[in-house]
């Protein structure tokens, strides 16, 4: 089994946010039981009195930074599809003085407040509504402040990438950062905070190997194991895997039906990237609604994040075909074809073809909805009465891109994230 | 009246068909816990067996706090009547075979149970009521100078009490058009729901009225207020523990329930199924696991089982997480009914 789970589809988005409980109560109280519903020990790092919170910081970003790297080189992750904040430099420094500030005047950051409010202590909950406040406030003076929001963009860039140097040799570079961390930290705990250190410790002057150095000497050697083991990522002449794409072929699971995309749309999904793989004029003449234009000689450009659910359509089923293949070999995990492609969805959604006048109930019931159907998306239902014109007519699109609901890719929706 | 039952369930052709709003699992949410604060208090004025006033939680406050709670939750029931001046008519008939008749039959009888159960220790509950009509004081001297009586009241608390609570779950269980609620289990689910959300409330309500250095000045200062206007005195905070001991058990029964009511759709039909499948994976799933399961039943279980063990304080969390989550699982359950139907058995 490949991770991360949710975007392979392995449950949804109510699932989703049952998991989010679950791991957000376990966060919490491993931040409780640490102490980090106290806002004096919180602020006491500010005065290098007691550094508890940038040695935890720096636990999880080794501990991150490791088990990532040695489960990608294994193959139980594909770093690919984890979701990475885009950098804006100027602004998230600016952002980051900002919350910066506010954790020193309020003793909190964002959630260790709501660990603060949830044991009961009031400072928390005014922090908590104070922060709430905050949100709302940054949200109506948001389009006032958005062309700076997205100054000195850079992209989703990470640091071996700035440096030009391998990911193995950067995560050897962080250990040894956070063990230097600890060190100074526990030095500047001594020297200005007047704490001797705790037996054991790293600074404790005894020479025997305590637990607390195995686990450094472990960390320091699997990060110098990292620095020679290669890249974790998957390179552009990445292995297909001939046997899997056969199987995932041959399963009816790669195939939306076109009601079943109607009632996404209708729905108003937007986890799926709809793409329609037809040339530029076809695309202007009638696109399913939502729809992105990449003909398929464009389909190789990068045009989407390997994370993306994908949705592939042609006219018929044949170049979409080629698109889901191309894709899949591209690294894409999750391509699905519009069974019958756009022929399929005219057939279905748009035209609907009433059933016989002595057709079962059932059938009455399943047109009727469809007729709905077919009307939210500008088609007309074709009555079985009347002889069926040749070429019924595609509906109107509405005037280019302002007010057409896919004009701008549905990945550009805001991801949340946050300490 | 096919067509609007039938197919127009996709929500952007069609509002969904939701006839009841906030006011019936508002309602059924008071009537289960007012069920649950009587049969409390039922329970303990007959392991009591009092024959002088005392100020007890479980059989002062509680039936006081239920005559409110059941006004407000009649209020709301009201206030979902299409025709309100037509009330009257219910009290007209008693048909056997219909839960609403019983239901208004049993709310009737509830009143003058709950305020029997007032009135005996009413003088200590609030002094200060009590000084100004002395009728109160006399009422509470005749009840309690006969023990029979007093175990006459606290049998017919119980008894209406389980007539209530079980009634609150019938009310849905018998309507065969939406399969979810089409269960017998929903009746006991309902009910001991409700007595856990009572013992919840009487355990907050303990915790609240012991001093306590930590809290808040303004908690402190609002409580010592009302204390004053009532010249109410300091309860009897040793039956906590078993407040809290109840509370799990009740908590538990509850959780074994809902499994026994999801087993049983489960394994019943495909429209059944699919009404389980909205609260296990559907679009109920979230709010349901989180805030019924995770957050009223299994963290209050945590924390009381901690508070039992004597590893942490007695607060008012638990109550607070037992409360909402009750009130959670009657608007899970009543919305998610609403959308379960027959037809998803055809598509």
């Amino acid at each position: 089994m490949m991770a991360p789970f949710f975007k392979y589809g392995l449950f949804g988005d109510e699932v989703s946010l049952i998991v989010a409980f679950v791991t957000g109560i376990g966060f919490g109280f491993f931040l409780e039981r640490a102490g980090f519903g106290n806002a004096r020990l919180l602020a006491a790092q500010f005065y290098f009195r007691d550094l508890r919170v940038l040695k935890v910081m720096f636990t999880a970003i080794v501990t991150a930074m490791v088990g990532l790297f040695v489960l990608a080189r294994i193959g139980l992750v594909d770093l690919s599809l984890v979701y990475l904040t885009p950098t804006f430099l100027v602004p998230q420094i600016v952002g980051g003085l900002i919350l910066g500030a506010g954790f020193i005047v309020g003793g909190y950051c964002p959630g260790t407040s709501c660990v603060s409010a949830a044991i009961g202590r009031v400072d928390g909950m005014v922090f908590l509504a104070g922060m709430i406040g905050g949100l709302v406030g940054f949200a109506e003076i948001y389009p006032h402040i958005a062309a700076f929001a997205h100054s000195t963009p850079m992209g989703q860039l990470t640091l071996a990438q700035l440096f030009h140097i391998p990911y193995g040799v950067l995560v050897f570079a962080v250990v040894v950062m956070a063990l230097g961390a600890f060190v100074a930290a526990e030095w500047a705990e001594m020297k200005i905070g007047g704490k001797q250190p705790d037996a054991g410790s790293l600074l404790a002057p005894t020479a025997r190997l305590t637990p607390v150095r195995r686990f450094a000497v472990a960390l320091l050697a699997i990060g110098l194991v990292a620095a020679f083991a290669g890249n974790p990522y998957r390179g552009p002449f990445a292995r297909i895997d001939a046997r899997q794409l056969a199987l995932d072929a041959g399963s009816p699971a790669d195939q939306v039906a076109a009601g079943q995309l109607a009632d996404w749309l209708i729905a108003g999904r937007n986890d799926f990237l709809l793409v329609d793989v037809r040339d530029a004029a076809a695309f202007a003449q009638y696109h399913i609604p939502a729809a992105l234009n990449v003909p398929l000689a464009n389909l190789a450009a990068d045009f989407a994040s390997r994370n993306e659910r994908i949705v592939v359509y042609g006219e018929g089923g044949t170049a979409a075909a080629q698109a889901w293949m191309l894709l899949r070999s591209l690294g894409y995990p999750a391509v699905h074809l519009l069974a019958g492609g756009l022929e399929e969805w005219k057939a279905t959604v748009l035209f609907p073809k009433a059933p016989a006048a002595d057709a079962p109930p059932i059938e009455q019931i399943e047109f009727a909805r469809r007729s709905a159907m077919a009307k939210y998306f500008g088609g007309t239902p074709q009555c079985t009465g009347a002889s069926a014109p040749t070429a019924p007519e595609l509906p109107k699109l509405l005037p280019p891109p302002a007010a057409a609901p896919g004009a701008t890719p549905v990945a550009q929706r805001k991801k949340k994230e946050g300490c | 009246m096919t067509e609007f039952t039938n197919f127009r369930h996709n929500p952007g052709l069609d509002p969904a068909v939701h006839v009841w709003g906030w006011e019936i699992p508002v309602y059924l949410f008071l009537g289960g816990l007012v069920a649950g604060l009587m049969i409390i208090a039922g329970v303990r004025l007959m392991i009591m067996r009092p024959t002088a006033r005392q100020a007890l939680v479980c059989c002062t406050i509680g039936p006081l706090a239920g005559l409110a709670l059941l006004s407000s939750g009649m209020l709301a029931l009201f206030l979902d009547l299409t025709n309100k001046v037509n009330v009257w008519r219910l009290y007209l008939t008693f048909e056997p075979t219909s839960p609403m008749s019983w239901g208004s039959w049993i709310l009737l009888l509830v009143y003058p149970a709950l305020l029997a159960n007032a009135l005996t220790h009413l003088p200590e509950a609030i002094p200060a009521l009590a000084k100004r009509v002395p009728a109160f004081v006399k009422i509470s001297d005749y009840i309690l100078a006969r023990p029979r009586f007093v175990v006459g009241i606290g049998l017919a608390n119980i008894a209406i009490g389980v007539a209530l609570g079980i009634y609150t779950g019938l009310l849905l269980g018998t309507l065969g058009a939406r399969p979810l609620w089409n269960s017998a289990v929903l009746g006991p689910l309902f009910l001991f729901s409700g007595l856990s959300t009572a013992a919840a409330l009487l355990h907050g309500i303990l915790v609240l009225s012991t001093p306590d250095n930590e809290r808040p000045e303004f908690a402190d200062f609002l409580l010592s207020m009302l204390t004053r206007w009532s010249e109410a005195k300091p309860l009897d905070i040793r039956i906590a523990p078993t407040l809290a001991q109840a509370d799990n058990s009740f908590l538990t029964i509850e959780l074994a329930l809902i499994g026994l009511l999801l087993i049983g759709h489960l394994t019943s039909t495909a429209a059944h199924q699919a009404a389980a499948h909205l609260l296990l994976n559907g679009p109920y799933a979230a709010v349901f696991w989180v805030f019924v399961i995770g957050l009223g039943i299994l963290m209050p279980l945590f924390l009381q089982h901690l508070e039992l063990r004597h590893r942490i304080r007695h607060t008012i969390a638990p109550s607070l997480l037992v409360l909402c989550g009750g009130l959670v699982l009657r608007f899970v359950l009543v919305a998610a009914g609403q959308a379960s139907h027959w037809t998803t058995a055809l598509h």
